[in-house]
């Protein structure tokens, strides 16, 4: 404690801005953990609040899946004896002019055994349940949104449905809490038979909440239930909900993982970096302590005390951040969440957890201290009579220089030993690590490679100021080769990221050519994933007669879970679908795939689906479904993009007899030829449009929906991007300023014979300018490699599609500038701080 | 050429120290001056002051016609660029350039032709004996080797006064010796106006005047007929 008041305090806080830099690695890096974690917890909890306050006392739910099921189950699982009350639910989100509103259907003649609907301002009449059911229009709605949309009691509430434009009627409110409370207050509250005729239902139901009876265990009545509906349904808490939840934000938490480590590993770098350089400039202070009398353990214990107190403070900090990018980010996830699985959450404040931010505070000084080690130990191994003379001791000892190619030598041989044998995701890894570590094993040899080969282009293009620049690189590895390393680090993943989005929206565009080549779909929202409501197979036949459609395909989507996880079913026209949008088979006969799936004697997986959840072609799926069980084969691998967590593709008649559903989501509509479609789309509105809830869009706009949604998920990527370079401009600005610092002496010599400011402006520029030039040559080299693996792991572990190499060039020749001018703005506070300053003390600057 | 009125200069902290206390100098043109004093007098901070390498609190200084106080930061290096050589203690050369490079340093810094800069440098280091070592790095010379470089660094431009801190103080008597009789001839040759802030007697007497300071002031100011003996008495102002 001593040491580090005497020492290291001061020290720190001569060189603050430097530890500030030092520690913006730590802050970005513990800042994107924890935002993105908080942010998906926060999601996570809003949502299992929603359930909680809806479920009221509900013990269990019975589900099949979207389709929903018939009245009738509902009579079997009154009939329960283990069952107190049992009562049906729709449930559904629908954007209104104030935002999002989450729909209750209930049946209020049982639904207050479950939930307690706490009523101001009523209307007495409502009291009554049997009066709300009689008002098939009677709506309920919270205080809160009611107030938001200036509504009261007896207030007319205009809504689209699926049987037109009606209006409903608030007939009571809601006092604030408990369900009032859930969604954020944005819910209302409908009958369940109006509910189905408003959106689309028929005589469905989504679920039954149950309550036991005394005494009756949940796995008691979970099996008298199942015994009671058949094997088909899901019976599970309310709770269970949420676990599917986190299942679906899996992958968002995957790729901020991804984000925060490589930011992480970057920082790591800069942290090395300052403490290497720290160690070569404290090395007469050192000296002294030694010759004192101090330990190599204690001088150890010093540094790696220093590193803890960095590391402590950047963690600190980037929780502090992290918890206002979690604010900025739980909207977007929630948002993206309700749009792509139509799960209703309404973030509203962050949820913190102390265990995530207890981990990262350890996470980030354990960065700190791992980066301080190797220095740490130089430091212990100073010899004080050697660090009492004078004299720098920047240059790499030659020994140390061999030990590092050799290593690198070794990594890179043995990860491309691993491409031979990459079947397994732990070779696959271990190869993508030793690559990476072979790239930074090697980046003091290749920065002095590259900054010799850059000095005579330097000092052509100014013979003073490039020479010193080029000299300061050659010089200084130890300061420079962290930096560089940092850089090149930051812009592979750059290349990596920008490599994958490119690829993906390569295949996602080729998809969509194939898949979503109708002239024109109908849909029940301006969305073509909502599935809040839906249309009546009716309706299909309906659009076959308006003049100018040619082909009408029937398309059913909804999520069912398989294996325990939530898949996305498509149950569509089958022989359609391979007359015009047949999709490019992995697996499986072309010709038969669809044969047999039309027949109902298979299913067509997609790619994602397979990789993703390990299935095998051939495999046979048990898919739950109120009929009972649904078996049936892997027939065909089809490369489908429909859904993240994977899509099974059925026929419609065999969806139709096994859910008893024959509503549709989608219908696709080809225009006959000659036809024009913009008049088709017209016609189909004026026909339909006043007495159903319907929107027309066209390729275009559902092509545009398809490309927000991909741009919706690449935006992560971007934040990654963005944090990448942020933290590789930080590290130049840091090997900047502890360049001139190094130098300040040659700077001011050379101002001394003459160099007027600018030009020693120039110097330092041109330094940062070397360094992005280095950087990026090496950064872009890297990206070649990093890209392979990123687009494996893409196959592997997150989109699950084969997905093209294709490098970004593009991408690579935007980065020359925005690099070179990043190095530019970096270099700008240290070019000041090189001119400002006494020339006489710089002179004397040891 | 050189003159000093009312110099102070005064350095701010937690106690200002008073460097230099209302200064008056005249040094003619071709003049040899060595100062002297014990440490903490205030040379070393005089030859910055001319060198406008600093600035003083109060007062004026006028090098060979320009006021150094109103000049801005760039038109003071114009000035030490064109009309003035320095010489350190600890030679100062820049360590990853070779002998050429740091001669040529100040010429490329003026933005001269390639092919001149490289006859001037081939010129200097011929001057200062140092014609065989052109590629040589600062590291691979000796004490003496350096300062001839630096020496040849400071007469690049040929400039008309020459400053030097302690040009003897890092070195062997032998090579000391070696050095100041370089700065002599350099000075006989060129007819450059040299002043030498020196610890050493030797030195000191070898120039036709000496300036002795003492907390800040001026307190003798000898001046020599013949300076090239040690052994001579001094003539004082």
């Amino acid at each position: 404690m001593m040491l580090w008041s005497l020492i290291s305090w001061p020290y720190a806080r001569k060189h603050l801005l430097r530890w500030m830099l030092t520690m913006a690695g730590i802050v970005l890096g513990v800042g994107v953990f924890v935002g993105m974690h908080t942010a998906n917890r926060s999601v996570l909890s809003a949502f299992q609040e929603t359930i909680d306050r809806i479920a009221g006392s509900t013990q269990l739910q019975v589900t099949a899946g979207e389709p929903g099921f018939d009245e009738d189950i509902l009579e079997k699982v009154q009939n329960v004896p283990e069952v107190r009350a049992a009562a049906p639910v729709i449930e559904a989100t629908v954007a209104t002019g104030s935002g999002n509103l989450l729909i209750l259907g209930v049946d209020m003649l049982g639904d207050r055994s479950l939930r307690n609907y706490d009523l101001e301002d009523t209307d007495a009449s409502i009291d009554d349940p049997l009066v709300f059911l009689a008002q098939a229009d009677s709506l309920l709605v919270t205080k809160t949104f009611a107030e938001k949309s200036g509504l009261r009691v007896n207030s007319r509430v205009p809504m689209r449905t699926m049987q037109g434009d009606l209006t409903f009627t608030v007939r009571g409110i809601m006092k604030p809490g408990g369900l009032a409370s859930a969604f954020g207050g944005d819910l209302a509250i409908m009958d369940i038979y109006a509910a189905q005729k408003f959106l689309g239902r028929g005589r469905k139901f989504d679920r039954i909440d149950v309550a036991l009876a005394d005494g009756v265990s949940l796995d008691e009545g979970i099996a008298k239930l199942r015994a009671a509906v058949g094997s088909g349904y899901e019976i599970a808490p309310p709770s269970s909900r949420g676990e599917q939840f986190e299942q679906t934000s899996r992958i968002y938490s995957l790729a901020s993982n991804i984000t925060s480590v490589f930011a992480l590993f970057i920082g790591m770098f800069i942290i090395y970096n300052t403490f290497a350089i720290a160690v070569t400039q404290r090395r007469s202070e050192i000296g002294i302590l030694r010759a004192l009398g101090a330990t190599r353990s204690q001088i150890r214990a010093l540094f790696l005390g220093e590193s803890a107190v960095a590391g402590l403070i950047g963690s600190t900090v980037g929780v502090l951040f992290g918890i206002v990018l979690a604010r900025a980010m739980a909207g977007y996830i929630g948002g993206m969440l309700t749009e792509v699985y139509g799960v209703a959450q309404r973030a509203g404040d962050v949820a913190l957890d102390p265990l995530l931010i207890g981990g990262a505070l350890a996470m980030g000084i354990a960065t700190s201290v791992v980066a301080a080690v190797i220095p740490s130990r130089a430091a212990a191994a100073v010899d004080p009579v050697k660090a009492l003379q004078k004299g720098r001791d920047q240059a790499v000892s030659e020994r140390e220089n061999r030990l590092r190619q050799w290593t690198a030598t070794l990594c890179a041989v043995a990860s491309a030993v691993t491409l031979a044998f990459n079947r397994t995701p732990l070779v696959f890894y271990a190869g993508f690590v030793l690559s990476v570590v072979a790239a930074v094993l090697l980046t003091p040899a290749l920065t002095l490679w590259l900054a010799r080969l850059l000095r005579p282009l330097l000092q052509w293009a100014r013979p003073v100021e490039g020479t010193l620049a080029a000299d300061s690189l050659i010089q200084g590895p130890k300061r420079t080769s962290g930096t560089v390393a940092a850089l090149m680090l930051s812009l592979a993943l750059v290349i990596s990221l920008s490599g994958l989005a490119r690829s993906s929206y390569e295949a996602i565009s080729d998809w969509t050519r194939i898949a979503l080549n109708p002239d024109l779909f109908v849909t029940t929202a301006q969305s073509v994933s909502a599935r809040t409501f839906v249309f009546p197979a009716s309706l299909g036949d309906g659009l076959r007669k308006i003049q100018g459609v040619g082909e009408v395909q029937s398309v059913r989507s909804v999520r069912v879970n398989v294996k325990g996880s939530p898949v996305m079913l498509l149950a569509l026209d089958i022989a359609s679908m391979e007359q015009h949008a047949k999709l490019p088979s992995v697996q499986g006969d072309p010709h038969e795939m669809y044969r047999l799936t039309a027949k109902g004697e298979g299913l067509m997986a997609s790619e994602n689906y397979m990789r993703l959840h390990g299935a095998k072609f051939g495999e046979v799926l048990d898919i739950p479904a109120p009929s009972g069980r649904l078996h049936l084969p892997i027939v065909g691998v089809v490369r489908d993009f429909s859904d993240q967590q994977g899509t099974l593709i059925i026929s419609r008649a065999a969806y139709v007899r096994t859910w008893n559903d024959d509503s549709v989501n989608v219908f696709r509509i080809y225009v006959a030829p000659g036809a024009q479609e913009a008049a088709v789309r017209q016609r189909i509105i004026d026909t339909f449009g006043k007495t159903q809830r319907l929107f027309v869009l066209t390729n275009g706009d559902v092509r545009r929906f398809i490309r927000r949604l991909t741009d919706q998920w690449f935006g992560l990527t971007y934040v990654q991007i963005a944090v990448a370079v942020l933290i590789a401009v930080l590290g130049v600005v840091n090997a900047l300023t502890v360049s001139i610092t190094d130098r300040r002496r040659e700077l001011g010599v050379l101002q001394a014979v003459g160099a007027l400011r600018q030009q020693v402006r120039h110097t330092v520029w041109m330094e940062a300018i070397a360094i992005g030039v280095i950087g990026l040559v090496l950064g872009l080299s890297l990206g070649v490699v990093t890209l392979y693996y990123a687009v494996g792991m893409a196959r592997r572990d997150f989109m699950g599609t084969e997905i093209g190499y294709s490098y970004p060039f593009d991408t690579a020749l935007v980065l020359v500038p925005v690099i070179l001018f990043a190095a530019f703005l970096a270099a700008i506070a240290p070019g000041e701080a090189a001119v400002k300053g006494s020339l006489v003390e710089a002179l004397e600057y040891e | 050429m050189i003159h000093l009125r009312g110099i102070s200069k005064r350095f701010e902290g937690k106690r200002t120290v008073t460097a230099l206390e209302r200064l008056d100098l005249d040094i003619a043109r071709g003049e040899m001056v060595s100062i002297v004093g014990p440490s903490g007098s205030g040379k070393s901070t005089l030859l910055n002051l001319i060198g406008g390498l600093d600035r003083a609190t109060e007062g004026e200084i006028e090098l060979d016609g320009a006021t150094l106080s109103r000049l801005s930061d760039d038109e003071l290096t114009r000035v030490r660029r064109d009309k003035l050589g320095f010489i350190f203690q600890f030679f100062n050369l820049l360590p990853t350039l070779t002998c050429v490079e740091n001669v040529a340093l100040p010429l490329h810094l003026r933005g001269w032709p390639r092919a001149k800069i490289e006859a001037r440098t081939k010129e200097l280091l011929n001057l200062v004996q140092l014609g065989h070592r052109l590629d040589h790095q600062p590291d691979e010379l000796s004490g003496g080797e350096r300062q001839r470089v630096a020496i040849a660094r400071a007469l690049s431009v040929y400039p008309p006064i020459l400053l030097a801190d302690e040009p003897t103080g890092n070195l062997d008597t032998a090579t000391g010796v070696e050095i100041l009789k370089l700065i002599h001839d350099v000075h006989e040759r060129l007819g450059a106006t040299v002043l030498i802030v020196t610890h050493d007697a030797n030195v000191a007497e070898s120039c036709e005047r000496t300036l002795r300071i003492r907390d800040g002031r001026i307190v003798e100011d000898i001046r020599r007929e013949s300076a090239r003996s040690s052994t001579e008495e001094p003539t004082r102002a």
